[in-house]
């Protein structure tokens, strides 16, 4: 709906002249939760966010759609956090496409990253045409990685952008580009809601023009976090209480590290569980533990505070589980497993072996994909296929209890509230939910001044942002505050999206860039009277100053006040200029004529003669090109009765006056063309204004 | 239109004395640094204190004493009180700093300038930026925009940009351009153009650096051929600064060459310090950031190197030739002069200089050629009292004790007439102004036991009022005094425990020793006595301070060829150097004020706003040159609906201009083009480039700075009338871009 009034408005205005156009894409969740990568342009410079992988799909069917663009257009990839749907496509698109921009990221976002992808590529069990890419696809993107730290301001082929916490991960951080003055807001996964370990995600200082948004949660409202808590311990208590197992399935890094900071905690205050092991089955954990000890400074305070006692991520009650073999299912336990969808691994096994047995219990603690096995057990069916292609009885308790740091609804719309941004656009959530948000916040912005866009993937959302073009003129030039009808003229100087006006000889004082001079001399053999020279000289240029030269006291003459003309000695004439155009001209001709007096005294009278024929000539050819040449551009052109030429266009009329350059005409467009046309043509026909001379 | 900038220095100027300087902006004033010595000279401080109230914002630059070693008496006693801006490790590491100072003077003096508590409460309003962030001021400061770059000098140093109406100043003190082991070259090169530049000439007259690899070598031989002859090494170093990497260096070196040589670094906070820096990845060089991505290996888990805090940890070592990076540099104060005294007379020993010693302090003097034979030592050191003294301090205590409670009964009576609404107070001028000097004391009290719970929490109560409390005689019953090595349990440095107890375990040691300090309240007093220490050691002074060399400096400044150029922080000969250098090849405008003198560097230029219209912009070809594009415009005023300068094509004619030529011509890149277009092309004399057989082209005029300020390039080109000659002037056309 909106691609298609945005469209809409293309025909309307065909040129339009009023603003240049943004495009927001989203190639991948639009509309959809997975594979996060958004593309947007603006001015010629584009930017893709996020580049992630879809975990329902395998192989080339996960990617985002890359086919909708030019990778080798993209100038920067700024990539939010480490999760795969956010960032597993990466060693992809920087080893396996045209792309030769650069990537951002944060410092534990690049750290943890590496790790994720390498054990994701361990495990993602396809075949080998299958796999996107290899660990040395991994480690070699490691070297284009650039990386970026909270607020700093990071400025890429006049793209400015900078990142705030966003909250959802450790590293997590939301994008705010700024090209040309237009704000563009990108949130990534964010949560406003700080927890055991990380901030909340930060309000930005400036409201963005646009806010590309998250829209996972929908409407719906998270419990506080004491209830959710309560909940979680509850379940977990009473499950192990009765003999049951508690499996959770969880990513490997991010919110794990949550609830693994909650269930130790638990522990150490009910001795009573003590004899109960929590394994957690995830040795990337154990390897991103040095991540998580190095980068507390981007953690909130709260653990900043407890590292002065002692790492609250060496756990006390929680052992690690390598694979199933080490597991030794006796009795009562918990194990949170990875990948959190249940769709393989180690997760999936223990769901296969323990779903049927109703004292088990299955807490899923995050959000999840569309599907994945996650997602349909939440509806409690009655059976579940197993891996092995059998079904099973689900007698087993599921429980739904949302840790996923993502803002609700609340979040939501407080945040925008506070921003304000005149065009929101909601990606990263499933379609139904994000049309009710929609919905809901449309509600909420009731003035009408917010634009709300849901685009599909590969749809393009259009905007037009009125950009003005602003330029310092500075220097000599400025020196004066010109009126209404002065002229300024000088050299633009534009960086980025800065212009400055300058006069040329300051151009070295306020830019890098510098000026320079070439002075030529040239000398010619000359066999003969330097008088003779003069004299054929004088006959052909307007201004030839004769004087004597300082130092060899020999005669010199200078042309045009242009180009001087020297006696070297006997044999050599020189000719010495600074270069322009105009100079170079003056002085070919006159190395031809010197040539031609030392080669061709008879002819000189022949050619007085002809030149005064050929300026009639001349003349006329001048009116026959600029006749042909005003017809090759507007078709009907005719000598009308007051010697001014007609040219008519679809209809509209314009005379034009051939001596003055005047062009009547009601049509003020065709008006300004003809003009334009008209000058451009007598500069080419007569490209040396008398009045230079 | 500009925007009016002054300079003002306080101190550091035409000298080596600690940075401090007044920059205001539109009448909005910074001070950036706020620097002493390690002689803790008050009266280097007069000029601030004239100025701190009116102060509106603080920048630091670098973590260390000379930058920011006055910030906690300024807060407390010159009332500065404006909001201090810095990066996180500046933030922490100069926190650090500020207490090894503290403490180790404390150990050995009266100390009363500042405490502990000053220092917390100075440090805990940092406000925390990372590098090149713009934090756009508020207030009274709307519409300026501070953000700190790379300085390359110490981890976190900061180079600071202010920008106006963008207009930039930058203030850049002790940067290197050089990459080393833990930190990134700085990024001062990127800024080009800049309205002023304050910078320092301290190098300007050092040019002999060497490389950094020879230097490396050398250092390390010097150390080892000591070390296997059985003497011992003493490294006087800074608390949190240039010592990492001295650190870095002989771990790696030790790690390569697998010696078994002990290393101690020995300062009252060096396991806080390292704790700390492990987690300071973020701010130091690409490859050390790079090996933790990859590996997961963080280079300051040393394993070569013992953390100590305490002296009687290092006494206890096993004996054999060891090495010890000790504070302070200066030798004034700290662990490295107990230890120098000690080691001095064996000519066995070493003690190696890696930056030259602040202005007259013990190590300065070590540091002259040649070196002196004798140097006189005042050692003092905290004795508890004994005998008769303690006996006589008592009764002392229970006098004041006494005289304190009828005091306080006389002022409670005083109270309770005030608060029965009688002006009394007004006739009772003495009592207000005791009360007030009370409150101030006391304030300790409370604080202290936070700083037991967290040495980082802000003393909630430290503005709350007290109790009438009448000694005002001494602080000795807040800070005491006695030191008895004994009190100090030995704690084994585990490293790998280290690893895991990032950055907070510290605190708990910090508090430990700080605790003994504090709260060990027997009575005790400072003796000193003088020695003579005949200096029978090695001195050596090896280039580690990390700040680029005179050369540097100079082609540094060329670059960014700042509009107007402010230079501080040096000998007069030094500035005097740089000056006339600037002057003749930079710029026009180069300033070097004396203390207190306000130059007024707001700049001239002429500028004015105006918005350049579709319609010109459609008929506007750029040229690409570089990272910017060019084009010459002819264009007429007009106005926009909002009543903005507006630029429209032109309705008549342009009139001609004269034709520039835009570019930077370097004879060396264009030989290599003229060769790669197989033109027979070699250097004449006189830097004049011969082309084929009979063209030459030479520069003329000033040979310059690079594009600098020395106006347009002059080019010649000569030779006789022949097809080469055309071919060559072609090629040279286009190296530029005609407008």
């Amino acid at each position: 709906m909106a691609s298609s009034s945005a469209s809409l408005k293309r025909r309307e205005q065909p040129i339009s002249r009023d603003g240049d156009q943004l495009i927001v894409t989203p190639l991948g969740a639009g509309s959809e939760v997975g594979r996060s990568c958004v593309y947007m342009s603006f001015r010629g410079k584009n930017i893709l966010f996020d580049c992630g992988i879809h975990p329902a799909y395998s192989g080339m069917a996960a990617l985002p759609y890359f086919d909708e663009i030019d990778p080798s257009s993209i100038d920067v990839l700024l990539i939010t956090h480490f999760h795969i749907d956010h960032a597993a496509s990466l060693p992809y698109f920087l080893e396996k496409t045209t792309f030769n921009g650069r990537v951002f990221m944060t410092h534990a976002t690049k750290a943890i990253y590496k790790l994720l992808l390498t054990d994701y590529v361990k495990v993602s069990k396809v075949s080998v045409e299958d796999m996107l890419f290899d660990e040395q696809d991994i480690n070699k993107s490691m070297d284009k990685i650039e990386v970026i730290d909270f607020h700093q301001t990071v400025e890429v082929n006049g793209i400015k952008f900078w990142c705030y916490t966003a909250g959802h991960v450790l590293g997590a951080a939301m994008f705010m580009v700024d090209i040309a003055g237009v704000r563009i807001l990108y949130t990534g996964d964010y949560s406003r809601e700080e927890d055991r370990h990380l901030r909340a995600a930060e309000l930005p200082q400036f409201s963005p023009d646009i806010c590309i948004i998250e829209s996972t949660s929908g409407v719906q409202l998270h419990q506080s976090r004491h209830i959710r808590e309560k909940r979680f311990t509850d379940v977990i208590h009473s499950t192990v209480a009765q003999g049951g197992r508690v499996l959770i399935p969880a990513f490997a890094l991010g919110r794990a590290q949550e609830l693994l900071l909650i269930l130790d905690e638990y522990w150490a205050n009910h001795p009573d569980l003590h004899n109960i092991p929590i394994y957690y089955a995830s040795p990337l954990a154990k390897k991103c533990m040095a991540v998580y000890q190095t980068y507390i400074l981007s953690m909130n305070d709260r653990i900043r505070n407890q590292f002065a006692n002692s790492n609250p991520f060496v756990f006390k009650h929680i052992s690690p589980l390598n694979s199933i073999d080490d597991f030794n299912d006796v009795g009562p336990s918990v194990v949170m497993a990875t990948p959190g969808g249940l769709q393989s691994g180690l997760s999936r096994q223990l769901f296969d072996s323990w779903c049927s047995d109703k004292k088990n219990a299955c807490i899923i603690p995050g959000y999840m994909v569309e599907g994945t096995l996650a997602k349909t057990i939440i509806n409690e069916p009655k059976e579940v296929t197993l891996m092995n292609g059998l079904t099973a009885p689900l007698n087993m308790q599921v429980h739904y209890i949302s840790f996923s740091a993502h803002a609700d609804y609340a979040q939501t719309s407080t945040f925008l509230k506070e921003l304000m941004p005149p065009n929101i656009i909601l990606v990263h959530g499933e379609a139904n939910e994000m049309m009710r948000l929609k919905q809901k916040l449309f509600t909420e912005f009731p003035d009408g001044n917010t634009k709300i866009m849901t685009p599909k993937n590969c749809e393009s959302v259009e905007m037009y942002f009125n950009s003005e073009k602003l330029a310092k003129t500075i220097g000599r030039l400025a020196g004066k505050t010109p009126d209404v009808g002065d002229t300024v003229s000088g050299i633009l100087v534009k960086k980025g999206f800065t212009y400055q006006i300058m006069a040329p000889d300051e151009l070295h004082v306020f830019s890098q860039l510098s000026t320079a001079t070439v002075t030529q001399r040239i000398t010619i053999p000359f066999v003969g009277a330097f008088g003779v020279i003069k004299h054929r000289l004088e006959k052909i240029f307007e201004s030839v100053e004769s004087s004597t030269d300082e130092e060899s006291g020999l005669p010199a003459l200078k042309v045009h006040e242009r180009v001087t003309v020297k006696q070297e000695s006997e044999k050599h004439i020189s000719l010495q200029w600074s270069s322009d155009p105009i100079s170079d001209m003056v002085s070919d001709s006159i190395v031809a004529l010197i040539l031609n007096i030392s080669r061709e005294v008879p002819k000189i009278v022949v050619e007085e003669e002809d030149a005064v024929k050929s300026e009639e000539e001349n003349g006329k050819k001048v009116e026959k090109v600029i006749y042909a040449l005003l017809v090759s551009l507007f078709g009907d052109v005719k000598l009308g009765e007051n010697g001014k030429l007609v040219i008519r266009v679809d209809g509209n009329v314009a005379q034009l006056d051939k001596e003055s350059g005047e062009v009547e005409s009601e049509h003020s467009g065709l008006k300004e063309r003809v003009r334009v046309a008209f000058e451009r043509i007598q500069s080419a026909v007569k490209p040396i204004p008398l009045s230079a001379s | 239109m500009g925007t009016s900038v002054q300079v003002t220095p306080l101190s550091g100027v035409y000298n080596e004395n600690p940075l401090s300087y007044l920059v205001s902006i539109d009448g909005f004033n910074f001070l950036i640094d706020c620097g002493w010595n390690d002689l803790f000279d008050t009266s280097l401080l007069e000029p601030l204190s004239r100025v701190a109230s009116s102060i509106d914002a603080v920048l630091l630059s670098h973590p260390d004493t000379l930058h920011l070693g006055a910030l906690p008496y300024a807060m407390k006693q010159l009332g500065l009180s404006a909001p201090v801006y810095a990066t996180e490790p500046v933030h922490r590491l100069g926190l650090l700093t500020m207490y090894d100072q503290f403490l180790s003077r404390k150990q050995v003096s009266d100390f009363d300038l500042f405490t502990l508590d000053d220092i917390d409460s100075a440090f805990q309003n940092v406000i925390r930026l990372t590098y090149s962030q713009n934090y756009h001021l508020s207030g009274k400061g709307e519409g300026i925009v501070i953000a700190p770059h790379v300085a390359g000098h110490m981890l976190g140093g900061s180079i600071w940009r202010i920008t106006k109406d963008g207009e930039d100043v930058i203030y850049a003190v002790d940067y290197n351009h050089r990459k080393e082991r833990h930190l990134n070259g700085t990024v001062l090169q990127s800024f080009v153009r800049p309205a002023v530049l304050i910078t320092d000439a301290y190098h300007a007259l050092y040019t002999n650096q060497t490389a950094r690899q020879q230097r490396d070598k050398e250092f390390l031989d010097t150390i080892s051929k000591h070390l296997e002859v059985g003497g011992n090494v003493l490294l006087p170093v800074d608390t949190a600064g240039r010592v990492l990497e001295l650190l870095l260096i002989l771990e790696q070196h030790w790690s390569q060459r697998g010696f078994s040589f002990p290393i101690y670094f020995l300062t009252y906070v060096s396991s806080s310090t390292i704790d700390y820096v492990k987690s300071f990845l973020e701010w130091m060089s690409d490859s050390i950031s790079k090996s933790f991505e990859t590996s997961r290996d963080n280079a300051f888990l040393l394993r070569h190197v013992t953390l100590l805090i305490n002296k009687t940890d290092l006494d206890n070592a096993p004996p054999g030739p060891k090495v010890v990076l000790a504070s302070m540099a200066s030798l004034e104060a700290g662990f490295a002069r107990e230890i120098f005294v000690e080691w001095a007379n064996d000519p066995r020993n070493l003690v190696l200089f890696t930056e030259t010693g602040q202005f007259g302090t013990l190590a300065r003097m070590l540091q002259s050629a040649p070196p002196p034979k004798f140097v006189k030592v005042t050692m003092s050191k905290r004795v508890p009292l004994a005998g008769e003294e303690l006996i006589a301090y008592e009764e002392e205590q229970n006098r004041l004790k006494r005289e304190e409670a009828l005091r306080a009964s006389l002022v409670k009576e005083e109270e309770t007439k005030a608060s029965h609404g009688s002006d009394d107070n007004s006739s009772e001028p003495m009592v207000i102004d005791t009360k007030t000097t009370h409150d101030v004391v006391g304030s300790h009290g409370p604080a202290y036991k936070d700083i037991l719970i967290d040495g980082f929490v802000p003393p909630s109560s430290s503005v709350a009022p007290m109790f009438p409390f009448y000694d005002n005689t001494s602080e000795w019953d807040d800070f005491g005094e006695i030191i008895n090595p004994d009190d100090y349990v030995i704690k084994d440095e585990d490293m790998d425990r280290g690893a895991m107890h990032n950055g907070g375990d510290v605190d708990g040691r910090l508090d430990e020793a700080t605790a003994s300090l504090m709260l060990d309240t027997r009575p005790s007093k400072v003796i000193s006595n003088e020695l003579i220490v005949t200096v029978s050691c090695s001195l050596v002074k090896m280039d580690y301070e990390g700040r680029s060399d005179g050369r540097s400096i100079k082609s540094m400044i060329a670059h960014v060829s700042p509009l107007k150029l402010v230079l501080v922080h040096a000998i007069a000969e030094a500035t005097e150097h740089l000056k006339q250098h600037c002057l003749n090849n930079i710029c026009p405008h180069v300033y070097a004020p004396q203390i207190e003198e306000t130059v007024d560097v707001t700049s001239d230029l002429c500028a004015y706003k105006v918005q350049l219209s579709e319609k010109l912009m459609s008929n506007v070809i750029f040229k690409k040159l570089g990272d910017s594009e060019v084009a010459w415009v002819d264009s007429e005023v007009g106005k926009t609906e909002s009543d903005m300068r507006s630029l429209l094509p032109m309705s008549g004619a342009a009139s001609p201009h004269k034709p520039v030529l835009v570019g930077d011509l370097k004879i060396a890149d264009f030989k290599q083009f003229l060769s790669s277009k197989g033109v027979q092309v070699e250097f004449a004399g006189g830097g004049a480039l011969r082309c084929g057989e009979y063209v030459t082209l030479r520069k003329v005029g000033p040979t310059g700075q690079k594009g600098g300020a020395s106006g347009p390039q002059q080019i010649l080109i000569e030779g006789p009338l022949c097809e080469d000659y055309y071919k060559i002037r072609d090629y040279l056309y286009s190296q530029f871009y005609l407008l």
